[in-house]
């Protein structure tokens, strides 16, 4: 655990998982679920990016921008298309959202599939500079990006849900629909710019953890797993809390491999999720609320 | 409470005289596998493509005990699915005992470890629920590349041997006849287990856990043997999977199958365990015989899947029911409006 390189690889793993966390957080807060079509969302970014890039010759930035418009409008789509309507007629039970963010969650990958070809596209890199050497270790351009946009996303949305009055709307709509609904406050709008926010986050995370690995039309379930036990094993309690968590499994992701060999990060996974579920299903961050 | 208290009191009684329970679904199921069954002949296509439709039909009526009737979404299926199969591999290529004997225990490990897998996340429901057992089928298959030496690794086990009952080996028709058959007979099984008092426990457990707790019926338990159920059937799908295509691989069944197997009782209808196999012909259809590339068929079933959710909750069956209630309905007042 003293070789920098892998910490670093880790702390970049961490941020992206953290990005995807806080987009669940943001639908959590608002609407009150998770939204399992998280991943999907960030493949759908990466993916389209690329894709537009290798077919239609696009520099990187409005490729991307399209993709960060396509996401959102997916996002938006979720909301407004399937879970809205669906939680209307099936009132608070929790599985008819579920299997409705699993439809959705299927239907991205499909659609991705279907339009961008199933095999790995190589990501594009958004940086323009070369890598920085920093002692021994040697820090990609990406890897720069990755974590600074990660921080900066984080502390927009901390600051944004404290001191704005649509933040405050945000938790007030999330910690109960019907009262908030009772009061006159603009739930429907409020729900849907949590969306909207989540798409983007998760677009941004998936554009820019890409060039990485590479990403294809099924990446999204995986990623859309390491997002929801990032945000459990996070906590609810404040926004930093998802990027705890995140940086918990990005640990997991780098060291288990390269210690028991290639595959034992999954099993890692399904350990922690087992653990955490099982004896802290509140997260490691609780907001405690005066009785 | 004893279970009689919970029987269900008679409904009208024109559903009374009808019918025996569950039998009006076996003979329309029965019909449809027949028509089927006559369609497919001497096809070897054909009998590839009602081989998949079985497989599917078993892994969503395995899902259907536990998620629509129990309520709990476990979606470790391509597992146990995965169990069935490599019980049906690993008894072909490394013993030399009757085939048969896979049969019985693939379903057998598979409940084991549902049971196991129960209790470890007997706490959890909705998204946690959900979240774990998808972890599992994904541990399960990365287990399945790991440990080489039994499963054989990535490449799989293959040349499996053919069946021999008492010194019989059916041909690969009757083998698909049989699998057909299966499938009838599970889902009438499991449409009579829905009506019966014990049916109506677990769909009141879903509705209502507490009250059923509260008259001493033991939820955990009932929701170990709901799990347990689903996953043997759903080995006996992997297993007939298996067998008729002679090889597994850890990539036979994956989570994409999963996700098919919870849309299928949408699209075919929750409210009966036909609507399942409805659901698994109908998969099968769109996603490998359609005209086009096999990608636009899973798409547009996918799309399917979600204009079904928003617009006939009920699922297809649901929907001829509704039609046939409203037809009768119609053909009856018309000699009195007349």
């Amino acid at each position: 655990m003293t070789d920098l390189q892998l910490w670093l690889s880790a702390v970049e793993i961490g941020c992206f998982f953290g990005m995807l966390a806080l987009a669940y957080h943001l639908v959590h807060v608002g609407a009150g679920f998770f939204n399992f079509a998280i991943g999907p969302y960030a493949m759908m970014g990466g993916l389209c990016t690329t894709w537009l890039v290798i077919t239609y010759d696009l520099a990187v930035w409005p490729a991307a921008a399209i993709a960060v418009a396509v996401t959102v409008v997916l996002s938006a789509l979720t909301e407004l298309g399937v879970v809205r309507p669906v939680q209307r007629r099936s009132g608070g039970g929790e599985l008819p959202a579920l299997v409705a963010v699993a439809a959705v969650l299927f239907t991205i990958q499909q659609l991705a599939g279907y339009v961008f070809g199933y095999p790995t596209l190589p990501g594009q890199s958004l940086a323009t500079f070369g890598p920085v050497t920093v002692g021994d270790v040697t820090v990609q351009p990406t890897s720069l990006l990755m974590i600074g946009v990660a921080l900066i996303c984080f502390a927009l949305v901390a600051v944004w849900i404290r001191f704005t009055r649509t933040g405050r709307l945000l938790r007030a709509v999330g910690d109960s629909n019907h009262a908030a609904a009772l009061l006159g406050l603009p739930v429907n709008r409020i729900r849907l710019i949590a969306f909207v926010l989540a798409g983007f986050v998760a677009a941004l995370a998936g554009i820019l953890f890409a060039p990485k690995a590479g990403v294809n039309s099924l990446s999204g379930l995986a990623w859309s797993l390491s997002g929801f036990l990032a945000v459990v094993v996070g906590g609810t309690g404040s926004v930093w809390a998802p990027l705890v968590g995140g940086m918990l499994l990005g640990l997991v992701e780098v060291f288990l491999p390269y210690y028991f060999g290639g595959q034992a990060h999954v099993y890692g996974m399904l350990l922690i999720a087992l653990l955490f579920f099982a004896f802290k299903p509140q997260g490691l961050f609780v907001r405690t609320v005066r009785a | 409470m004893s279970a009689e208290n919970l029987r269900p009191r008679p409904a009208p009684a024109r559903w009374d005289l009808r019918r025996v329970p569950g039998i009006g679904g076996l003979f329309l199921g029965s019909l449809a596998a027949a028509l089927i069954m006559f369609w497919v002949g001497s096809d070897g296509y054909r009998q590839t493509l009602v081989t998949s439709a079985v497989t599917y039909a078993l892994i969503a009526l395995g899902m259907y005990v536990p998620y629509l009737m129990a309520g709990s979404l476990s979606m470790a299926y391509s597992a146990y699915a995965g169990i069935g199969g490599y019980a049906v591999g690993l008894v072909s290529t490394r013993t030399g005992l009757p085939l048969a004997v896979a049969w019985l225990v693939g379903p057998i490990v598979a409940a084991l470890v549902a049971v196991l897998l129960g209790l470890v996340t007997r706490r959890l429901s909705g998204f946690f629920l959900a979240a774990v057992t998808l972890l599992f089928g994904m541990a399960f298959s990365a287990f399945l590349i790991d440990a080489e030496p039994v499963s054989g690794g990535s490449g799989g086990l293959g040349n499996l041997r053919p069946l021999n009952l008492f010194g019989w080996t059916p041909s690969h028709y009757q083998v698909v006849l049989g699998s057909v058959v299966v499938v009838c007979v599970i889902a009438f099984l499991l449409d009579r287990l829905r009506l019966s008092p014990w049916g109506v426990i677990v769909r009141t457990m879903r509705d209502a856990p507490r009250a059923v707790e509260a008259a001493g019926v033991r939820v955990p338990v009932l929701n170990l043997v709901a799990l347990a159920l689903g996953a043997a059937i759903a080995a006996v799908g992997g297993a007939l999977f298996t067998y008729s295509a002679g090889s597994i691989t850890p990539d036979t069944f994956t989570l994409n199958i999963v996700f098919l197997a919870i849309f299928m009782p949408l699209i075919g209808g929750a409210g009966t365990p036909w609507g399942a196999v409805a659901g698994a012909v109908l998969a099968v259809e769109l996603t490998l015989n359609f005209p086009a590339f096999q990608a636009s068929g899973t798409l547009l079933l996918a799309l399917g899947v979600l204009v079904i959710m928003l617009l006939a909750p009920r699922g297809v069956l649901g929907y001829a029911d509704r039609l046939r209630v409203r037809t009768w309905a119609l053909l009856r007042k018309e000699p009195h409006g007349g």
